[in-house]
């Protein structure tokens, strides 16, 4: 969808601008009705991108509300009866709100000390193998919280995990560690978060220019005194940036609380919105009203980082990348480098070795004297009907979403940054506006609304295709806009002054200078269309079904092992693609470097 | 042929251009030439329609391609100009024969075509030899010509030039200066040239608009601009000049005139224009003041002297406050010297405003 029209509209627009070499410009200029073409094609295109927005998010959205005030029948829509009785019962829900701040708050300062420790490591110490320990600090992003809960259930679940048969197997008494448990769901969310506040924080270390340290040193200052007086509050804004973002995400995350919260009772916000509607007869108008205010209060939060990142940018706002001065940590160095290392082991390689270890075992177990190896889960998952269509299903809806989407939101992003066409600034709102809503939510508003709109798709690919779309679109418009900010504008008018239209400029100009950023942001959708749980899981049915969900239900029937393989598929799907987007971002980078 | 009639662009509550008017004939090489932010590169850029002007009228060959009055604003691929960059804009992807051959691929032109007029483009800026190289491997004064090339390749009607030699270093500047004046010269052209360098300025053009704040302040030939300077800004921002205050005896009609100089000598002055009589200053270029006697001969004591090699500029303290010099380097005198110093009434110019 989206693409063909766009084919069309390029196409008419190359025809117009042809003519004939020394040919009078009367020629072209005798037809007044087309003299105003260049602002209509790109009107037309922002125009047609907001209405399919409408339709995809505001739609839905528009349902969800409309259930949450719905205090008749819950399965009857339009609602009967209107009222806000529903959110007045969010008072007896105060423990699931409790639940989820105190998670929220835990997960979050955890994230940030360790994004800010590793941040202030890798761009500020001198320390053997730094840009190599970089490159393994981004690796947990692509870990999905999803494989990680499932791999620190099988390490630290009370009696039956690694770390405490092993302690057992030593004489220990009772467990040492309990993961099915509010500090072990915001230990695993705070893993996985952690890289996403290290890359925010070492951004704005880097964008610091070291002359505003080196002029506190001149004159005289130590390095304590410049630490406290310059360093930091130069920092700070980046690192309150990043401790904001990364708490609207703990809001909204769905799979850790989910895994490990329902062995140990614990519910939050997202996952009493998914019993709610998993409930029989699911209560709809409940699970909308946590929803809509789930969004109200991730709306606001995002809202707040917005205004810090605005009002506090005086150390970032530059844009430019410094190499910042590094200090010699001597001895300290090692243990540095030693926690660095120890978070990503933890965050990647130690799940990774529990899931590798699972998969091949019966039973699983970490005294391998006991161990009965089987390639069985395998098999099962390979060899299974269902599950292979799942794997099948979402590696095509990976590449599909990726293949079609990725070119829109290279429109997208062109007309936000470069166009003067009326609403191309609404176009940045619209395409990150998906960002503040959580996927759990979503999820539930296309559920309500394509139930409730005779349009056959859901329980389709088709709907999922759209829902991936619409929730991937922050991160390809995040990925390609960076690209399109460095290409120069007088290339792509040179273009236009040289007779190209809107639509052959971008074919010819415009998209080769992007293939980088092009090729980074298809395999980026395509990963996390692969990994995609918070809005699958509402949106699967038995014709349609993707794999994170099926993990989750092979987990559920409690087969760890089963799921332990299925999430070594899945993440080595995603590594391979990794590994295809380092190397086509490193040769690229030589080419045009 | 271009026609521009009471331009206007605002941003905003800002003007950049306030209602400027000028015309460049057929084959005329005019430059607008001003500081930056005067509005001479949103003019320029309002001519290839990368701008969108808020008022006025922009006729290219007799065709208006933009008139407020009419909401017309025809886009910039069918104004049928060209175009030069200040940052060249080079396309790093494609070849230097691809980068040249674009505008000839736009209109469609047939094979065989486009490959002699790229050929004549690239031979016009004797890069030949560099057809098949691709366009990242370029130093900056090769992509510059690879700019020029790809701009004159399909024979456009007008070329625009945006400071296209402000990335070059100094002597490659002199070099290029040349060579674009004799390249528009053979191709006789219509050309509107955009820098903030005066000396560039005045060196290729056959005609000088001087802009400041968003209005053109002079239109004339560089020696025109150079000698007779209508206004202080003027007489400021091209060449160096003196500016001495005073007031002007009554007059009829322009030539010689005389202006009684504050705290000072009466000078013999000449006037472009019909003295008003309440015009405030002259101004006296730098270069045309010897020492030794002639017209508006006056004793002076040398202040301070600097040798900059090609001249020597000497700053003096004469009745009506102090003057800039610019001798020949064999002109050397000591500082704290008694001199005479004298300049033709016609070099000592009375201002407008």
């Amino acid at each position: 969808m989206g693409e063909a029209p766009l084919r069309g509209l390029c196409a008419g627009a190359i025809h117009d601008c042809v003519r004939p070499r020394g040919g009078r410009v009367t020629d072209i200029l005798g037809a007044r009705t087309r003299v105003r073409g260049l602002p209509s094609s790109q009107a037309l295109v922002t125009a047609a991108i907001l209405v399919l927005f409408a339709i995809l998010v505001i739609y839905p959205l528009l349902f969800l509300v409309a259930e949450s005030l719905n205090v008749g029948d819950p399965q009857t829509f339009p609602p009967q009866d209107w009222g806000a009785g529903n959110y007045a019962d969010l008072i007896d829900d105060w423990h699931v709100l409790a639940n989820t701040a105190f998670v929220a708050c835990c997960a979050t300062v955890l994230a940030v000390a360790i994004g800010f420790l590793a941040a202030w490591t890798l761009t500020r110490t001198k320390l053997p193998g730094r840009a190599w320990l970089e490159r393994l600090m981004e690796l947990p992003y692509y870990m999905t919280p999803l494989v990680g809960a499932l791999a620190w259930s099988i390490l630290a679940a009370p009696r039956t995990g690694a770390l405490n048969q092993l302690w057992h197997a030593t004489g220990g008494p009772g467990d040492i560690v309990n993961i099915y448990s509010p500090l072990g769901i915001a230990w695993v969310m705070a893993l996985f978060e952690g890289t996403v506040a290290f890359v925010m924080i070492s951004a704005a270390m880097k964008s610091m220019d070291p002359s505003l340290e080196e002029s506190a040193r001149v004159l005289g200052a130590g390095k304590w005194r410049v630490m406290l007086t310059v360093t930091l509050p130069l920092v700070l804004p980046g690192v309150l940036g990043a401790t904001v973002f990364v708490f609207a995400e703990m809001l909204g995350s769905f799979a850790a609380a989910f895994v490990l919260g329902i062995p140990a009772r614990f519910v939050v916000i997202t996952t009493a919105i998914w019993e709610a509607v998993q409930s029989f007869p699911p209560d709809y108008p409940r699970a909308a009203a946590l929803g809509i205010s789930l969004s109200g209060v991730m709306f606001a939060t995002l809202g707040c980082y917005r205004l810090v990142i605005r009002r506090g940018s005086f150390a970032t706002i530059t844009g430019k990348a410094f190499r910042p001065r590094t200090m010699a940590m001597g001895r300290m160095a090692w243990v540095l480098f030693a926690g660095c290392l120890a978070y990503v082991v933890a965050a990647v390689f130690l799940p990774l070795a529990a899931l590798l270890l699972t998969s091949f075992q019966r039973f699983a177990t970490v005294i391998l004297s006991e161990s009965q190896f089987t390639l069985a889960n395998y098999e099962t998952a390979l060899g299974f009907g269902a599950v292979r269509q799942a794997l099948f299903n979402s590696l095509s809806l990976g590449a599909g979403v990726a293949t079609i989407g990725v070119p829109l939101m290279v429109v997208l992003v062109w007309i936000v940054y470069r166009s003067k066409a009326p609403g191309h600034g609404l176009l940045e709102y619209v395409a990150m506006f998906p960002q503040a809503v959580p996927r759990t939510v979503f999820g539930l508003a296309l559920l309500w609304a394509w139930l409730n709109i005779p349009v056959p798709i859901y329980g389709t690919l088709w709907l999922l295709a759209l829902a991936y779309f619409t929730v991937l679109l922050p991160l390809g418009v995040r990925t390609l806009a960076g690209v399109v900010l460095q290409i120069d504008r007088s290339l792509e008018e040179c273009a236009r002054v040289c007779g190209a239209s809107w639509g052959y400029q971008l074919r010819t100009v415009t998209v080769p200078l992007l293939r980088p950023g092009i090729v980074a942001a298809w395999l980026l959708v395509f990963i996390a269309s692969v990994r995609e749980l918070g809005v699958s899981i509402f949106l699967v049915g038995p014709n349609a079904k993707v794999i994170a969900p099926s993990i989750v239900s092979a987990w559920l029937s409690s087969s760890s092992e089963l799921s332990a393989a299925l999430a070594l598929i899945q993440t080595a799907s995603v590594f391979i693609a990794l590994v295809v987007l380092f190397r086509a971002t490193r040769r690229y980078s030589g080419e045009l470097g | 042929m271009i026609e521009v009639s009471d331009l206007v662009v605002r941003y905003g509550d800002a003007i950049a251009v306030d209602r400027i008017n000028f015309t460049v004939a057929p084959g005329e090489h005019v430059t607008l030439l001003g500081p930056s932010g005067c509005g001479k590169t949103t003019t320029l850029r309002s001519i290839a329609g990368l701008e969108e002007p808020s008022g006025g009228t922009i006729r290219i060959d007799g065709n208006t391609v933009y008139a407020a009055t009419e909401r017309r604003n025809i886009p910039a691929e069918r104004r049928g100009v060209s175009m030069v960059f200040q940052s060249y804009a080079v396309w790093p992807h494609m070849s230097v024969a691809d980068n040249v051959a674009y505008g000839l691929r736009v209109r469609k032109l047939p094979k065989a075509e486009i490959a002699e007029q790229v050929d004549r483009a690239l031979g016009l800026v004797q890069m030949r030899a560099f057809a098949s190289r691709s366009a990242s491997l370029l130093s900056g004064g090769q992509q510059q010509r690879v700019a020029l090339a790809r701009a004159i390749a399909f024979s456009p009607s007008v070329l625009l030039f945006d400071e296209p030699l402000s990335n070059l270093d100094a002597k490659l500047r002199a070099e290029m200066r040349v060579e674009l004046r004799e390249l528009q010269r053979r191709l006789g052209v219509t050309s509107l040239y955009v820098t903030h360098d005066q000396e560039e300025a005045l060196a290729i053009s056959d005609r000088v608009s001087v802009m400041n704040v968003g209005r053109i302040e002079q239109v004339g030939t560089p020696q025109d601009i150079y000698n007779r300077p209508k206004t202080r800004f003027v007489a400021d921002f091209v060449g160096s000049a003196n500016l001495v205050e005073g007031k002007v005896r009554a007059s009829n009609g322009p030539g010689p005139v005389t202006f009684d100089a504050a705290g000072g000598p009466s000078l013999q002055a000449w006037a472009a224009h019909p003295p008003r009589g309440d015009e405030t200053h002259v101004a006296i270029r730098t270069a045309y003041i010897d020492f030794g006697a002639g017209a508006n001969a006056t004793n002076a004591k040398i202040r301070s002297r600097l040798f900059h090699g090609d001249f020597i500029q000497y700053i003096v303290d004469w009745p009506a406050g102090q003057l800039t010099i610019r001798r020949p380097p064999t002109e050397v005198l000591d500082e704290g010297a008694e001199v005479t110093l004298s300049f033709a009434a016609e070099h000592c110019v009375l201002l407008e405003g």
